[in-house]
């Protein structure tokens, strides 16, 4: 076995790194050249000298920051080489432009998955499966309580949800950047037919879908003054605007949360949210078990969430070769 | 009709929180269904059932012998999650994929009073193959419900009251006959739920059952501008508050949580049989220092509350006494709207008539409660921080002008606590919480100093804001030095306010003390672990009580 000096890619300050080409990817300091594997923002740092990303991600990020940053795209499949390392994108079905990063040196091939799920969604590339030897997984929901429900169901439910209470507005807080853009393609296939209105950071991004080429339903920009004023319509929020004393200001509203943490109903509880909508962009435990095993990857290391659980139980079930990332 | 139906009020009360909204939900439901399967929906969200028919442990081992999953995972899952009926519900989700749902119409009724029933009459085998033939015929939106009531955990947030609002609603008749028709014993059935809404009041009806009960709320500042004349002061007993009922000459003893307790006092029951009128009196029992006159500690209590027909000698080792602070009926007239000084001399005119003429003394057994006369507010300060001396909680301040309505209204009685005793001790082990706490490390336990080590001495858990536990959630999994299973120890670094009740000797634990009611009531971020409090401390504060 190596040290973990040896390894292509490791863990250097928190940051997965590879020495040779020396290259970090979505680093969260400024560095000299940064692969970003999608425009969120936990994902990006301001200050590199160089990023090198998809062509999609690299107009969403343009479009958030501002083009006062350097990047270099490529197309999904597209190789290129670093110091003798081959490297390419391919599509990890996350959000629009999200990429699994490839990395080939020496015949042997290392995979990083990025943020990833393999379920359906019009908004974004399906997941591509990708063969490798080792594979470097995120692991955000890595229990086996995480089964998502298809996401018709789920929009299904948020449309009963508005018609229901036609005489309040609807909130509907999610992620501005992909999981508003994937909800409003899901919606507009419902019973849903009244008004969608949504808050000016998701609407910039709706607009950038759409120029993408991507069939999002025309929203209005909501004015945030008069919000409890669109009785039976529905607004998407960013979840940063459900804190503090925003929302106090409204009282004919009901509120809903999406994301996958809602599938737990202590946390749906614990939110302040009146309801959760269990729906994510990151893969869920059948998910994760399926690229590990589609990957037909020999060594697995996870990062991002408690992995703890899921490296046992493959290590016990499907004796594959878990490994730890010395952070 | 049915388990489908009863799965979806659950998840839509589950995510309401207008009271207006979730009565009318309610009450579009009782309008819909079965008066039996009405009952049953009664029954299980008034918390009337807790039946456990198979715990939680059976369960989650049940779940991984099917499907041959390791129990550690299910351990772990668990400590996200916090409840194992749901748990299970969720490694359940698309296991069950037999095509044919035969139970989706399972009405409550047949659910509840035959199939869960006969679970207990199945051998190991049988009961194995019976629960994975309901998980995989029973529709997957109901295997929540359906494993919640399995392991008796069916909670929700619905209050007895609310059901009482849209009761009444439904009918248009008054809160107060339909509280006091849900007061007592409910058994599910037709007729049960068919006399709840009932729209002819027959006086008769309720004999058999308790008055709503009325609860004292904490004390508020602005009740000291007032005149201490205004106010009835009582000692704050700490026993089991409860109604005390002889109707046609049967006597029930009823709690607070509406629990038919003769079986455990008979002797009460036994005693005031032999009083000639009828009546309904509210008041507290308590196992009683009868050479001192004080109440003994709680936890004697606790041996005669879960023991039927207890035996001559555990009668005479642990020696009750009922202790009636009110009227509130007498020889079939309620005088529960007639005001509470009035009451009281009907209390104190009766109780002497009844010590003349009943043949056997009944003061070894039942008195009505004393009262206080402080002579201004600082006197009544005085007589709180005394409490500790007779064993009292503190006191209970009436206004004697109060009519005996219901619940806990506010403005006419209060409880004025005595200060808890409190000693600064340092955060040392965690442990994840369950409910709604769940995935947060919520339970905790601190230490006070003996030399330069740091012993044990309480757990406590309730006290912080959601926001602290948050914050402390991350500091915990920042500084931890070893897991043991769901336990973690910790960096001694956190200092915290403890409050608690009552502290004595035990010898079961390795500080030698015991603290009742042990709290959090501050988050000392200004002490450094050195500023704690150290075992001495403790002694000496059981010293200054006793």
């Amino acid at each position: 076995m190596r040290t973990k000096q040896e390894y292509l890619i490791r863990y250097k300050d928190g940051n997965l790194y590879c020495e040779l080409a020396d290259i970090w990817i979505d680093p969260s300091k400024p560095v000299k050249k940064a692969l970003i594997t999608h425009a969120h923002f936990d994902h990006f740092t301001f200050g590199c000298e160089e990023y090198i990303s998809t062509r999609e991600t690299a107009i969403l990020l343009k479009e958030r920051v501002g083009d006062n940053i350097k990047i270099k795209t490529f197309e999904y499949g597209e190789e290129f080489k670093i110091n003798g390392i081959n490297i390419s994108f391919h599509p990890s079905g996350h959000i629009l432009g999200s990429s699994q990063i490839r990395f080939i040196f020496a015949e042997e091939k290392w995979l990083i998955s990025g943020d990833f799920k393999l379920q359906k969604d019009l908004t974004c590339k399906q997941y591509e499966i990708v063969k490798t030897d080792y594979l470097i997984s995120e692991c955000t929901f890595g229990l086996p309580i995480f089964k998502w429900d298809e996401s018709n169901k789920i929009a299904n439910d948020i449309s009963k949800w508005i018609t229901n209470s036609p005489e309040k507005t609807s909130l509907l807080f999610c992620y501005s950047l992909g999981k508003a853009q994937r909800l409003l393609n899901e919606i507009s296939q419902t019973n849903f037919k009244g008004n969608i209105y949504s808050h000016g950071s998701i609407h910039k991004m709706n607009n950038s879908y759409r120029e993408l080429g991507i069939d999002i339903k025309d929203t209005i920009k909501i004015e945030n003054k008069k919000i409890d004023e669109h009785k039976g319509s529905l607004i998407l929020l960013p979840p940063s605007l459900s804190k503090g004393s925003y929302l106090k200001n409204f009282k004919n509203i009901q509120t809903a949360f999406a994301s996958g943490w809602m599938s737990i109903r202590a946390l749906r509880k614990r939110s302040g949210y009146d309801k959760g909508f269990a729906i994510s962009d990151h893969a869920d435990w059948d998910g994760i078990l399926e690229v590990v095993k589609k990957s037909e990857a020999k060594n697995v290391f996870f990062h991002h969430g408690d992995s703890e659980a899921l490296s046992k139980y493959l290590v016990e079930k499907e004796s594959i070769n878990v490994l730890l990332f010395g952070k | 009709m049915s388990l489908k139906k009863f799965s979806e009020l659950f998840s839509d009360l589950d995510s309401i929180n207008s009271t207006n909204n979730k009565v009318e939900v309610l009450k579009n439901y009782f309008l819909s269904n079965d008066p039996i399967d009405n009952s049953w929906a009664i029954y299980l969200l008034t918390g009337k059932s807790n039946k456990r028919f198979i715990n939680g442990r059976y369960l989650k081992n049940l779940f991984s012998q099917i499907y041959e999953y390791p129990q550690w995972l299910i351990d772990t899952c668990y400590l996200k999650v916090g409840d194992s009926a749901e748990v299970i519900t969720l490694l359940l989700k698309n296991k069950t994929n037999s095509r044919k749902k035969k139970l989706s119409n399972i009405s409550l009724n047949e659910l509840l009073s035959d199939t869960i029933p006969a679970l207990s009459k199945l051998n190991e085998e049988e009961k194995y193959l019976e629960i994975k033939n309901l998980w995989e015929t029973l529709p997957e939106d109901n295997h929540l419900i359906f494993n919640k009531i399995l392991t008796g955990t069916f909670r929700v947030g619905v209050s007895i009251g609310l059901i009482t609002k849209s009761i009444s609603k439904l009918i248009n008749i008054e809160e107060e006959i339909i509280s006091h028709r849900l007061m007592g014993d409910f058994k599910p059935s037709s007729d049960s739920y068919e006399f709840l809404i009932n729209k002819n009041i027959n006086l008769q009806e309720l004999n058999s059952k308790p008055f709503p009960f009325l609860l004292a709320n904490t004390i508020e500042d602005k009740i000291f501008k007032n005149s201490i004349n205004d106010f009835q002061f009582e000692w704050k007993y700490d026993g089991i508050r409860m109604q005390l009922i002889k109707r046609s000459g049967n006597v029930s003893l009823w709690t607070r949580g509406q629990e038919l307790v003769n079986e455990s006092f008979p002797e009460l029951v036994e005693k005031m049989s032999q009083i000639k009128d009828d009546f309904v009196l509210d008041g507290e029992l308590l196992v009683w220092n009868f050479k001192e006159q004080i109440a003994f500690d709680f936890s004697l209590l606790q041996k005669r509350i879960n023991r039927k027909s207890p035996t001559r000698s555990i009668q005479i080792k642990y020696p009750i006494i009922f202790i009636a602070y009110d009227l509130l009926e007498i020889n079939g007239r309620d005088i529960r709207e007639i005001k509470l000084e009035n009451r009281r001399i009907e209390l104190e005119k009766y109780f002497s008539t009844w010590q003349i003429k009943t043949e056997n003394n009944i003061s070894d057994i039942f008195k009505i409660c004393d009262l206080i006369f402080p002579k201004d507010w600082p006197d009544a300060l005085t007589y709180k921080e005394k409490s500790r001396e007779n064993n009292t909680e503190g006191l209970i301040i009436k206004k004697k002008t109060s009519i005996y309505s219901s619940g806990r209204k506010k403005g006419i009685w209060w409880k004025y606590k005595v200060d808890p005793m409190q000693l600064d001790a340092v955060l040392i082990y965690a442990k994840g919480g369950s409910g709604r706490r769940a995935g947060l490390y919520t339970d905790y336990s601190f230490a006070l100093w003996k030399d330069k080590e740091l012993i044990k001495f309480a757990s406590a858990y309730s006290g912080l804001t959601n926001i602290e536990i948050k914050e402390l959630d991350k500091w915990i999994r920042k500084n931890t030095i070893e897991k043991f299973g769901p336990v973690r120890s910790l960096k001694p670094e956190m200092v915290f306010e403890i409050s608690f009740e009552k502290i004595q000797i035990s010898k079961r634990h390795k500080s030698g003390i015991a603290v009742r009611f042990p709290r959090i009531t501050k988050w000392r971020k200004d002490k450094k672990i050195n500023d704690a409090d150290s075992l001495e401390n403790a002694y000496e504060l059981m010293k200054k009580i006793s």
